[in-house]
Order: structure tokens, then C-alpha cells, then sequence
């Protein structure tokens, strides 16, 4: 029997038609995954059963009554949950009392809540300290005292949108449980996902939709992992290759070497080394902590870890937007520990930041502005700007590049994430001289499209005798990319592997800190 | 794509049309709703709204005097303003015109009062004129440094430097070792003794009786330079990017500090410049209070023009003859200046509060 039926549902926004004439029908007790690109629609489909958007055509219903939400407030009374991707929860207050906001009576019961918890606690598995403050919680505690919150009132319609993007490789195991035990509870989930290895192992059916509209939706027993792709895609899985299979996270299909590459370069001589590098926090805290890595000319090393064991730090520091505390980095010979942005760019370093909003480009300003940035006096005479000739040489990057914007003059922000990047990796890839290229999670949030572009872009870089250090939370992008893959964990290298020899077990223990090489 | 869809390309034809006088038509509108106001007011006061009126334009613009004095006044309005848009664009907010004038004022006196009167060439007031311009930027730049080295908001410390720089005005008209007049005959006024006629800037039709003078000039020159640099420089375009993103504008190796004391820096200039000339051109001495607002009025030119020059200009001229309006309809129609602050204000907050609804259109 249908919990929630969908028939011909149309969502525009302005000129732009986010979603066309969907019609599904979700089941009791099912975990149906919405499968899609960036921009696909998935979202859009969330929020309008959860009651953030109304539809501007088409009509729901819940349990056989008509249901249309004015807001997620009469959603919630209907019994759909939703768990957004940035999570609502007071930091500096206590797991409690984070439970008891939003259904706040006029007298507080603290006990009421707690007993909730431990039933919940024995249904699902969801243990977690009611007393714990929700800034002493990881990431995936976190979204467990979302969920929490979510079956706490007892839902009919849990939905998760794009729940796994943030945890590491075991909290997403235990993230799937917890779907499957829901379900099996009579409770039907929604799971929102662009990654397929999780789809497989949760899904009872799986909805695929593209450009707004649902490309075909199918029972997962005995589905076709590669004909889904191609659903999602658009195209056919061979042209993509390994690429796609790291973006779509297909577990066990990933080959050790990408084949259409060159294949491992024999590392040519140093051209980053890095030595005891120690990076103390404003509070004192290390987050980098004595890590030596060399990079050699030719070669892609990978950083694999766990967020916020001192990747961003190292992205910073060698951006020249952060100073060491102690230790040396020497580019092509050159000390650049500590120097400025301008001195480390002249030091033939090309950074493509972590943060492509905060760091990399200037969405405000025009392509063409964001792509001459470091250059701004390369197209002034007498302190005027030659904006004429400017746009010709952004046009002429722009098309190496394959960067796609209507013209240079329009804003970075009216780019689509993928181009942004294309953009920053233009800029970056362009600078002379150039022998060293950080990439810091370079495709996040991109779709399958950019992302093979962008591993495309520093394949060559590599090719063309680059050192590149890649530092990327995507453990399979890692092994379709680099030619070596070094762990951090707690601001220090635990481990390295060699191409050939990688293997998600052995460098997910190690992101974990519970194994060495 | 877009345009095969009749209905919408007529919208984007539609709002193309619209958006050229839009921006015209919106201060002119709530200029015209502002000034319907204030003759109710003026109605309710018991006053001849017609005798009003009259006082008021003869105020403004009755004579070549008239005129001139008002244009005058535009020119330091207009000066503060472009300070404000120049910070803007590196999105400074300098709330310390009136300090800067202030500075500007008593440095240009006592340069004008001390050495420069003997000076060749136009030296005489050239010299204060510049002295004046520095003491306004060292004003705007102190509050650059502050941001600079400490992350203070330069709105509060512009504010509170203009709370320096007035009692400093005050400090040096009252004390005799400073600017203060010798005791005379009659007067013991505090303020300084008159700069002398060599300092005091030349007069651009001196035989129609106007007192326009070439501070005109000067600000012309203020207005294209400050147009070009904000609009068509490199410069302007790094302050831009330091403005709207610091930690990317660092990654591109500009030197983000040094940008932000160079905006409060210039800023501030203007500001004083605009002082030095308020002294030179039309008061010819310092009292404690020659400010009397035009800070705050050229703040408020700043801020409606949107970060555009020719906005400032026009905004400038309105507030310029709006002043001398007013100051003769309070002489001569006995009507309190007030109402003309109080059209201000309505000017200002309908102006405001329109631009929200065109920028919505526009963004749309």
C-alpha cells in the first residue's frame, strides 16, 4: 500500500522547470532512493513534500488523504520527516535539550525525552549521550540525533537528503542499518544519493531522475547497476570509464590504474618536500603535527583522511594563507613555508582551494575578473584596466578550458559549480611559471560531467611533469587518480601505498587510526 | 532557448525598458512626495505655504548669488560623497565625514593663517588646500590602520574619531596659542582670525557678484577621477575584490591591508579636502562649528547614489540647494529650518526604501 502517491507533480522556479510532471508512489515500508545528478531535481522533490516549496501543478497524498503542506510545520503534524543536508541543531546546547526544541510543551519533560531515547536506542540502534553537547559530537553523532529527532514523534515518511555526503566510509554502514531497520519498523524512507554503491546495498527500489524528470524507477533485485548509471548519466558508462565509477562510488569496479591514463610515471626528482611541519591552531590545538611528505616531479599523490584531520590546514599553509608554526616546505628548491600568497605563486605553485566559494574565486565578480585575479595588472595601462583585451585572452582560456558561460562579463555566480572549478583549475593551470599543483577536493559537489574533466585536467598536468598533491575525502576518486596515496590521521602521515596496492580496507583502517603500514 | 518563449522575452524586454528610468524616476519622484510633505508641514506650522515656497526657491536659486552659494555648498557635499563611495567600493562604510571635514577645515586655516599667505603662483591657497586633504586622510587612514591591524569596525571608529575631531575644532578656536583670534576691540568671539585674501580660493565669475568659486573645478576633477578609478582601474577593481572577498583576494597575492588603508586613506582626503575648501572658498574662518552637518549630509549624498559619481554629483547639487533654501525660508518666511531636515529625512528613507522595491525588480 502506498504511504505517499505523487501524480504529475511540476515545480517551476521562474523560467527554470525543476521538476515536470513527476508521479510516484512511495511504499509502506520500503527505502526508496532518489538517484540523480547535481541539479537533477532531488532536492527540489524533498522540500516540496516536505512542504518548503508548493508545486505549481500536480497533487500528494499521504495515507489516501490529499496532502498538501503549507509548511514543513503541517508536514511534520502529517508524519513526513525530513534530515537536510546542513544539520539544525543548537551547538552549545545538550543533546536533550536539542531533542526537546520545536516540540517544546508549556512544562519541559527532560525525563520523557530520555526514556524516548532509550526505546529509540533499542529499536533502531541509535545510542547516543543525552547529556553529550551537540559541538562535542562528531559529524555522523550529529545526523544520528537528527534522525533521533525525526522518529521521535513517531513518523510515517522519513526522508534523508544526501545524508552520506558527510560521513566516513563506517558511518554510512551504520547510516544504512539504521534506514533498514526503519523500514522494517513499517516506516518508509526517502534517501536521497548520487552514489550508487549505497544505493545497492539499501535500496528496495530506486527512482531515477534526470533533468527533472523521472528517467524510469526500478526494484533493486537484480537491477542493473550500469543500466541505472546510464540512466542517471544520460549516456553510455563505457565513455566515462573509471571516472564515473569513482563519482558514482560503485563499489569493487574501480580498477587499480585508470586505463585511459599513462599510466604510473617513474616520479622524477622532488619538487615539493615537506618536513616536520607543525601547525598550532589559534586555541593551541596542533592540527598538523610533524607531517613530512616529498612530492616528485610527474606524479599525483593522494592525502586520504577523514575531515578535519589537518587537510584543510594543509591546504592553507600551502596556499601561503596560513604560517606554520614549525618545520620547512621547499618548492623546486625554493623555501615557501611561511612566504606570502604572491611569493609562493611565483614559486611556480598552483592551488586549487579546498573552498572553491571563500577562496578560490570571487562569485560576484565576472569570469573573466576571477580568471585574471592574480593578473589584474596584466591588462592596465597608465592604472586603467584594457577590459577589451582582457576578455579576448578570458575568451580564448575559456574555450582551452572548456569553460561554459554565456560570455567572460557574466558573474561567477551564474556558473554551475563545474564550470566554477574548470575556471579556478584555468587560472591555476595557466600560471608561468608552474612545476606544483595542489588540488583540494577538487570535485565536491560537481557532477559526473565536470568531475571527468577535472580529473581529465590533472591527469595531463601530471603528464605534462607536474607534481600534484590531491587532497580529497572521496576515498574511491583518491584510488582512480593517484599514483600514490599517503594517510593522514591526527596531523600526521600513518601510512602510504603504492598504485596497485590500494585497497579501502586497508586505507580505511588507517583514516581510522587503527592500522599502520 | 530563452527567447523563444514569447512571454518571457517580453518581461526581459520589460525590464530593460524600465530599468533606465527607474533609477531616474525613483529620486525624482520621492524628492517630489518628500517636499509635498513638508509644505503639509509647513501648512500645519501656521506659515504662508506660498510665502514658503517663494523664500525658498529665492533661497535656492534667485539670484546669481543665491545660486552660487548653493553650488558652493554641493561642492563639499559633493567631496564627502565621493569619500564615501570610494571606501564603499572596497565596502568600507566611512561614517567620519564630519571629522575629516573638521580636520581638513583647522589644518587648512592654520596653514592658510601660518606661512602659506605669502606663497606665489596660487600657492597661497594651493598649499593649505593640500595640508587640508592630508588631514583628512590621515583621519580616514587612522581608521584603515585600525581595521587593518585589528579588525575594527571602521564605522564605529570613524564615528568615534569625528567625536575627537569636533572638540579638537573646539580645543583650537578657544585657545589663543592655537587659532583663536586676538582679543580686540570688540570681538571676542572664539574662532580664528580671517585667512588672508591671498589664501582665499579665486572666484570664478568675479564680476556677476557670484561666489562660485574654483573649488568647482576642483571637484569636477574629483568626480572623473574617482569615476575612472572605481569604474575603469585596476585599482578599483582590486579595492572591489578586497571588498567583497579579503581571504581570495590574499590567495591572488593582493596585499589586502594595504587596501584597506588606502580606501579610508583616500576617503578620508576627500573628506578633508572638502573641510579646506568649505574654509577657503566661502567661510574664511574657523569657528567651532563650521562643519554643522555637512558630514553627516554628505554621508547620507554617499549613500543614495548608490556608489555611482554622477549620483553623487545630483545628490550633492539637491542637498546643496536644499540647504540654501531653507536657511532663507527661515529668515525671511519664518519657518523652521527643521522642516527642510525633516524633508531630508523623507527624501532619504524614500529614496531607500524604493531602491529595495527596483532592486528586486532588476534581480528578478
Amino acid at each position: 500500500m502506498a504511504v505517499l502517491e505523487l501524480s504529475g507533480l511540476t515545480k517551476r522556479f521562474g523560467a527554470f522547470t525543476a521538476l515536470d510532471d513527476i508521479s510516484l508512489q512511495i511504499e509502506r515500508g520500503e527505502v526508496h532512493c532518489l538517484l540523480g545528478e547535481n541539479g537533477a531535481g532531488k532536492s527540489t522533490l524533498c522540500n516540496l513534500v516536505f512542504g518548503v516549496h508548493r508545486p505549481d501543478a500536480g497533487t500528494m497524498t499521504l495515507g489516501g488523504e490529499p496532502f498538501h503542506p503549507r509548511g514543513p510545520a503541517e508536514a511534520l503534524q502529517r508524519g513526513v520527516v525530513m534530515v537536510h543536508q546542513h544539520f539544525s541543531l543548537v551547538p552549545n546546547m545538550s543533546v536533550a535539550e536539542n531533542l526537546m526544541l520545536g516540540r517544546a510543551s508549556a512544562v519541559l519533560k527532560p525525563q520523557d525525552i530520555i526514556v524516548r531515547m532509550e526505546q529509540l536506542a533499542a529499536e533502531y540502534g541509535l545510542e547516543i549521550d543525552p547529556e553529550a553537547r551537540i559541538e562535542d559530537l562528531s559529524v555522523g553523532e550529529r545526523q544520528r540525533v537528527e534522525i533521533i529527532k525525526c522518529l521521535l514523534g513517531d513518523p510515517q515518511l522519513l526522508v534523508l537528503d544526501e545524508p552520506t555526503a558527510v560521513l566516513q566510509p563506517d558511518e554510512i554502514d551504520a547510516l544504512l542499518a539504521i534506514c533498514r531497520q526503519v523500514a522494517l519498523r513499517g516506516k518508509s524512507v526517502i534517501l536521497v544519493t548520487h552514489k550508487l554503491g549505497e544505493i545497492s546495498r539499501v535500496a528496495d527500489r530506486t527512482t531515477v531522475l534526470r533533468q527533472g524528470r523521472i528517467i524510469e524507477t526500478v526494484a533493486m533485485e537484480g537491477a542493473d547497476i550500469r543500466s541505472l548509471v546510464r540512466s542517471m548519466v544520460g549516456r553510455d558508462v563505457q565513455s566515462a570509464g573509471s571516472v564515473l565509477a569513482a563519482a558514482v562510488d560503485i563499489e569493487g569496479k574501480t580498477p587499480a590504474k585508470p586505463s585511459g591514463a599513462a599510466g604510473p610515471v617513474s616520479p622524477g626528482e622532488a619538487v615539493l618536500e615537506i618536513s616536520d611541519l607543525v601547525y598550532r591552531d589559534p586555541h593551541g590545538v596542533p592540527r598538523l603535527d610533524g607531517l613530512s611528505l616529498t612530492v616528485g616531479t610527474g606524479e599525483i599523490v593522494g592525502i586520504a583522511g577523514v575531515e578535519g584531520n589537518g587537510q584543510t590546514e594543509l591546504g592553507l599553509i600551502l596556499a601561503g594563507l596560513a604560517a606554520p608554526s614549525a618545520g620547512a616546505i621547499v618548492v623546486g628548491g625554493a623555501q615557501v613555508g611561511g612566504c606570502t600568497p604572491q611569493e609562493i605563486t611565483d614559486a611556480g605553485v598552483g592551488i586549487v582551494p579546498e573552498d572553491r566559494h571563500a577562496v578560490a574565486c570571487i562569485k560576484e565578480l565576472s569570469v573573466a575578473e576571477n580568471l585574471y585575479l592574480g593578473a589584474i595588472g596584466k591588462f592596465s595601462r597608465f592604472g586603467l584596466l584594457d577590459k577589451s583585451a582582457r576578455r579576448k585572452a578570458a575568451e580564448a582560456m575559456m574555450r582551452d578550458f572548456d569553460v561554459r558561460a554565456s560570455s567572460p562579463d557574466v558573474s561567477m555566480a551564474s556558473l554551475s559549480g563545474g564550470n566554477q572549478q574548470k575556471a579556478v583549475l584555468a587560472r591555476e593551470l595557466s600560471l608561468d611559471p608552474l612545476v606544483f599543483l595542489l588540488a583540494a577536493q577538487p570535485t565536491r559537489g560537481l557532477d559526473v560531467g565536470a568531475i571527468e574533466a577535472v580529473y581529465n585536467r590533472i591527469r595531463a598536468a601530471r603528464d605534462d611533469g607536474l607534481g600534484v598533491l590531491l587532497i580529497s575525502s572521496e576515498l574511491e576518486e583518491l584510488m582512480a587518480v593517484s599514483d600514490r596515496i599517503a594517510v593522514i590521521y591526527r596531523g600526521k602521515l600513518v601510512g602510504e601505498l603504492a598504485a596497485g596496492s590500494f585497497s579501502r580496507e586497508a586505507i580505511g583502517a588507517m583514516m581510522s587510526g587503527h592500522a599502520h603500514v | 532557448m530563452v527567447m523563444k518563449n514569447p512571454k518571457l522575452a517580453r518581461v526581459a524586454q520589460g525590464a530593460r525598458l524600465e530599468l533606465v528610468p527607474l533609477q531616474v524616476l525613483v529620486p525624482v519622484v520621492s524628492t517630489i512626495i518628500a517636499l509635498g510633505i513638508g509644505l503639509l508641514i509647513i501648512a500645519a506650522t501656521g506659515a504662508s505655504v506660498i510665502e514658503a515656497i517663494e523664500a525658498f526657491w529665492d533661497g535656492m536659486a534667485g539670484s546669481d548669488f543665491n545660486i552660487g552659494a548653493s553650488i558652493n555648498r554641493a561642492i563639499s557635499l559633493a567631496l564627502v560623497g565621493l569619500g564615501f563611495i570610494f571606501a564603499s567600493r572596497a565596502n568600507l562604510t566611512n561614517v567620519g565625514g564630519e571629522g575629516q571635514i573638521a580636520m581638513g577645515g583647522m589644518f587648512a586655516t592654520a596653514a592658510a593663517l601660518h606661512g602659506a599667505g605669502g606663497l606665489p603662483l596660487g600657492l597661497a591657497f594651493i598649499v593649505p588646500l593640500a595640508v587640508g586633504t592630508l588631514a583628512g586622510a590621515i583621519w580616514g587612514g587612522l581608521a584603515g590602520v585600525l581595521k587593518a591591524a585589528r579588525g575594527t569596525n571602521e564605522v564605529i571608529s570613524t564615528l568615534l574619531l569625528s567625536f575627537i575631531a569636533l572638540p579638537l575644532v573646539y580645543w583650537s578656536v578657544e585657545s589663543f596659542h592655537l587659532l583663536r583670534k586676538p582679543i580686540s576691540d570688540v570681538s571676542s568671539l572664539p574662532e580664528s582670525a580671517e585667512i588672508p585674501d591671498s589664501t582665499k580660493l579665486p572666484l570664478l565669475f568675479p564680476d556677476n557678484g557670484s561666489p562660485l568659486h574654483i573649488g568647482l573645478l576642483i571637484a569636477a576633477i574629483a568626480v572623473v577621477v574617482v569615476w575612472l578609478v572605481l569604474r575603469h582601474s585596476s585599482l578599483g577593481l582590486r579595492l572591489r575584490a578586497v571588498g567583497l572577498n579579503a581571504m581570495a583576494s590574499r590567495r591572488a597575492g593582493m596585499r589586502t591591508s594595504f587596501y584597506v588603508i588606502l580606501a579610508m586613506t583616500v576617503s578620508g582626503g576627500l573628506g578633508g579636502l572638502g573641510g579646506a575648501i568649505m574654509i577657503l572658498g566661502q567661510q574664511f574662518y574657523l569657528t567651532s562649528d563650521f562643519s554643522s552637518g555637512y558630514g553627516f549630509d554628505g554621508l547620507v549624498v554617499g549613500l543614495l547614489s548608490r556608489g555611482s559619481a554622477v549620483g553623487v554629483v545630483i545628490g550633492a547639487l539637491l542637498f546643496g540647494f536644499l540647504r540654501s533654501g531653507s536657511i532663507n525660508m527661515e529668515i525671511s518666511a519664518h519657518v523652521p529650518s527643521a522642516v527642510v531636515l525633516i524633508c531630508q529625512g523623507l527624501i532619504v528613507i524614500v529614496i531607500a526604501g524604493s531602491a529595495i522595491l527596483t532592486n528586486r525588480k532588476v534581480t528578478r
